[in-house]
This record gives C-alpha cells, structure tokens and sequence, in this order.
C-alpha cells in the first residue's frame, strides 16, 4: 500500500514504468473495489437461493408443531404455534424407538463391515505380495459400473436361498465391501513412504501390527470419509428394505415413514412430525461433518446405497 | 501412479527375502485371507447376481424353485408389448428430460453466485448442500404437503406471484415436473459442488490472461470459464442422467407407491418394482430390469460419445 506513495517509490526516485505501475495497482484497486460489490451482490442473491433450499424444512417444522385448527387453513401457516402433542404420539404410539434402534444397528454394522473387508483389502493389495494383486483390483473396479437395478431381483433371490430375507442382516450384507474405500485406501497405502513401515520393522512389528498400529490411525480421514457416506446412504436406504422385508420388527426408519404416510395421509402434523424426527439426526450429524461431505462429493464419490 | 505402486511392492520383497523362504511362503496366504472377505462379499452380492441378471429374464422363474420353465425371449416380448411399459419408458426418459438441464444451468448458476473464500458463501454452500444428506421418503413427506393444491405453499407462492396454482402432484401433466421439483431441491446442491470442485481447478492465469486482453465478464465466462469447465458440465450431466432415469425413492414417496395419478409417475425402476415385487413376477421384472440397463447404457454412451467430441480436456 505505502508504496503507492507520490513521488518516492520505496525510496527510489519515481520512474515513468514505476508510475505507471502505480497507475495499474490503482486499476486494480477500483477493479477489487467492484469485487467487493459484486461479492455482496453474490452474497445476497445466494442467502435468497439458500433461504429458498431451507424453506420447506421451515414448512414441516411448522407444520409439525401447529395446533389442529391451524393446519387445513389458506393462506398457509408460516409461523408455528409450538404444540408438540404430534410428537409425542409419534415416539409413542408408532414403535419409532425401534425403527430408530434398528436404523441404527443396520448403519452401524455395515459401516464397521465394510470398512474392516476394506482396509484388510487395501492393506493385501498395496502389499504386492499377492499374486496378480493388479487384477483382482481391477476386477473390483468393475463393480462400480454394474447397474444396481439389474441386481435387485437376483440378490432377493440370493438373500431368499441363505433365508435372510425379512432380517436386519439382509439390509447389510450386500453392502458388506466398499469399492470406493478399497479404492482409496488401496491409493493410500500405497503412497505411504517407505521409510514408516522400515522403522517400524526394526521395532520388530510384523505387517499386522504395523497396519493395526500405524496404517489404519494414519488412513484416518479416509476412513470417516468413507464411513459417514456408507452410514448417511444406509441410514437413508429405502428401496432395498422395501424391497427385502415385510415385517415391521426388522424395518428401518425411511419404510415406517412410508407406511405411517399411506396409514395416516391426512395427519399431517403427525406426517410432519415424523418426518422430522426421521431428519433430524443427519441434520446434526451434518452439522458436524459437511466438510468431509463436501470434500467426499469433490472427490467424486456420492452416497450409495438402496 | 506405476511410480508410487514399486514402492510397497519392493518393500515386500525385500521383507519377504531377508528372514528366509518360510516367511515368503506364509505371506501370500495371509494377504489372500486379507482379500478373502471383500472378495467374497462382490462376489456373492455383485458379480454372481450380475450374472443371474442376464440369465433369469429368459425364464419363468419361479420362487420355490419347482416349475422354473425356459421362456427363450418371452418375456422382453412380453414387455415390449405391454403398453404401460412404454408409457414408464416414456416417463423415464421425460424425467431425465427435466431433469438434465435443469440440473445443469441451476448447478452451474448457483455455483457461480457461492463461488468465493469468504465464511458467508461456506454457510450458505452448505445450507444447499443440506438436502442431499436427508433421507428421502421423510423429507417428500412434507413435500406432498406443500404441493397440497388447496392448502399447500406452492399454489400460495403461486398466487403470490399472481398466477394460476396448480394441482401439482394430483395433475396428470405436473406430477412429473412436481417430483423433478423436489428431485432439485434434494439433489441439486451435489451438482453445485462438483461445479465449484471444478471452478476451483480451473487455471487462474488463463482467466487473467482473457481480462488484460479485454473480456467482459460475460466473455470470460463463456468463452473461457465454460469451455474449460466442459469435463465438469459432462460429469455433472453424466450423474444426473444416471439419477434420472435409476429414481425410485422419491417417486415412490410423492406417489405412496402408485405411480400415479393413473401411471404418470411410473417409471420404468418403480413399473419393475412393482412387477418383481409387487406381484412376485421375478423373470418379468428381471427382464424388464435388462431393458432399463440397455436404455441406460445408450444413453449414458451417446453422452459419452458427446463429451469426446465438445469436452475440453487439458
């Protein structure tokens, strides 16, 4: 800044170039200037885009606390009236602690099963020990490009022969490997220096031990990359548990949403209610964690998943 | 990439050759039980029923196994004929229709207004983003409710704006467009961050270059910005066609399973649904499933074919 000063250009006397380099920071400065304008513009019209994107999680939030008179009215309600009675008799009266429980338990262990048949995965084929390790990779990689809807009718008819259709378990084995993470922590192994695993040969660890103790700590960020989208494409499945069960016992939240929907389709507190309670967990999870989303859909993966 | 894979490979060579031959011997064996279960589980839930996809449209399959028959190309005949069949493939590909391009300018315009370091344009990228981690049938809930046609927000924003409302997902030709509206509220934010990943790459110095030599802004954008943006603009069209034409969820949510009203909802993924698991029709289904997939991968090919041709690449 000090050296847009007149006359003395960090102690020199001012040359025609040097002026006229002054000249150009001055443009520069006028064109940052409509920087700053069009970046409050942008702002603003992008709080209007954002304020849209919010609006309809305001509407069921209204919706699910208003009073009964205020529901069927026109023009509709914008602001709540805050009666929770529509929550309280979805906990209660529709099994959600056990729909909650059994999204739970299905997001969970797919996670932790497809995250361990990843890393022990990756961890063989960087490892080069592994006859045509380069071709059993690429075999994998063609999973991805399999079409899901080929395989619904074919992996019911799997599930059905190992009797596994209407359980919590036919909901995580067919997502018990990850191609992506294999893929990801295959390319993190593999780029991991040389050096960490000679030192830690000379601490006398074996490859076990150095994958459990060193490996595995360091591919941290991958893996809860990899683990939050296999959870939220879990926790959001609704086509396979549709598909793969009947009983409410073993359903996951999304399918009791869709019976409460069809059971009850004019409480629309209630709809509303439940709806939000449905939500709410991966609005706060994402709260935390939409750097790693974000930084996930960049890297080109997106959320699987029935 | 051949560079970084000799390194862990020599590693285990060298590990391999220096306490003797038994340690060479063992180590294959604990790297194929380390493969062993990821193996097994694309096998068993991948590849093997990939398989079976090709092979049980041509037969009538039957659950408990007795009175499978050979049914040679009945079934895709069957489909072919069948008019309601055409009617989801027509609503399938209507709905990428709509889907595509809207994607695509509303990714690309959004990306450009939230394109900046600043906290504020983080908050709000990540407030368009939110709707993409929500579960779908409990987020369409509320949607149904807002296309309400009497009660609803929608015709009250319509009003507003002094026009007509609309029956929206009662209405035989608004239903579709009313799911590819609540299709673009929960998918579109992903768009927006795979344009931005993309702006974010872009050569700074090109964008420079074009304003000393006197592009408007509108000239850089589209003679610079776009064309260097085209593998993005592919991709993003390469995903949400993929989308469109696999959607189920949603449609299933705003028509409680019906594919209504009458079948203008019904596309060819939730017709399937309905066939294989609706009414236990597995050949049929699978067949119809075999359909799907080839319309896919023409489709997804031509674009393919487009992007070599127009697609920038560096």
């Amino acid at each position: 800044m000090s050296a847009v000063a007149p006359g003395v250009v960090a102690g020199r006397p001012v040359t025609p170039e040097a002026r006229s380099g002054a000249a150009a920071r001055a443009r520069r400065l006028a064109l940052t200037g409509g920087h700053r304008r069009s970046k409050a513009i942008r702002l603003l019209v992008g709080a209007a885009i954002a304020a849209a994107f919010l609006f309809p999680v305001w509407i069921a939030l209204v919706t699910s606390v208003d009073r009964a008179s205020q529901v069927f009215v026109y023009p509709p309600h914008l602001l709540p009236s805050f009666d929770f009675s529509p929550y309280a008799r979805v906990w209660r009266m529709e099994d959600w602690p056990m729909y909650f429980e059994n999204t739970l338990f299905i997001s969970s262990v797919t996670v932790l099963l497809a995250l361990s048949t990843s890393i022990l995965a990756a961890w063989a084929l960087s490892l080069g020990g592994l006859r045509r390790s380069e071709a059993v990779f690429r075999t994998m990689l063609v999973a991805l490009i399999v079409p899901g809807e080929s395989l619904l009718v074919p992996n019911y008819l799997i599930l059905y022969k190992m009797h596994l259709v209407n359980t919590l378990w036919a909901q995580i084995v067919p997502f018990g490997a990850s191609v992506y993470g294999i893929y990801l922590l295959r390319e993190f192994f593999l780029g991991m220096p040389r050096s960490y695993w000679e030192a830690a040969r000379l601490d006398g660890a074996g490859p076990m031990r150095f994958l459990c103790s060193v490996a595995v700590p360091l591919a941290r960020p991958i893996l809860l990359t990899v683990g939050l989208y296999i959870f939220i494409g879990s926790w959001n499945s609704f086509q396979w548990p549709l598909i793969v069960t009947v009983s409410h016992s073993v359903q996951p939240i999304e399918v009791a949403v869709e019976s409460l929907q069809q059971a009850h389709s004019v409480d629309w507190r209630r709809l509303s209610a439940a709806g939000v309670i449905a939500t709410a967990p991966l609005v706060v999870l994402y709260a935390f964690i939409q750097k790693h989303i974000v930084a996930g859909i960049s890297r080109g993966e997106g959320l699987s998943g029935g | 990439m051949t560079a970084t894979l000799l390194e862990p490979v020599e590693v285990a060579t060298r590990r391999g050759a220096e306490p003797g031959r038994r340690r060479r011997q063992r180590s294959p064996l604990v790297s194929v039980l380390m493969v062993a279960p990821a193996v097994l589980f694309l096998a068993l839930f991948v590849f093997l029923p990939a398989a079976m996809a090709l092979g049980i449209g041509f037969f009538h399959y039957h659950l408990l196994g007795v009175g499978t028959t050979f049914a040679g190309l009945t079934n895709f005949k069957d489909a072919l004929s069948y008019p309601i069949f055409w009617r989801a493939a027509e609503n399938t590909a209507l709905f990428a229709l709509l889907m595509v391009p809207t994607t695509l300018v509303g990714s690309v315009a959004i990306a450009l207004v939230l394109n900046g370091t600043s906290r504020g344009f983080g908050l709000l990228r990540s407030i368009v983003l939110l709707p993409y981690v929500t579960p779908v049938v409990a987020t369409a809930i509320g949607w149904i409710w807002i296309f309400n046609p009497q009660y609803g927000v929608a015709n009250y924003v319509l009003h507003g704006l002094g026009l007509p409302g609309s029956q929206w997902l009662l209405s035989p030709t608004m239903a579709l467009p009313s799911v590819a509206i609540y299709t673009l509220w929960h998918g579109l934010g992903f768009d927006v961050v795979l344009v931005l990943a993309g702006l974010a790459s872009l050569p700074r110095d090109v964008m420079e270059a074009a304003s000393i030599d006197g592009a408007g802004r509108w000239q850089r954008f589209y003679k610079v910005q776009m064309p260097l943006l085209s593998p993005t603009l592919f991709f993003v069209a390469f995903v949400s066609t993929l989308g469109a034409l696999q959607s189920f969820s949603q449609i299933y949510a705003l028509s409680s399973g019906q594919g209504g009203p009458g079948f203008a909802t019904t596309t060819l993924l939730l017709l399937i649904y309905q066939t294989a698991f609706s009414y236990f029709h597995f050949s049929y289904g699978a067949a119809m499933a075999l359909l799907l997939v080839v319309m896919i991968l023409v489709v997804v090919g031509f674009q393919r074919w487009l992007a070599r041709r127009w697609a920038f690449y560096q």
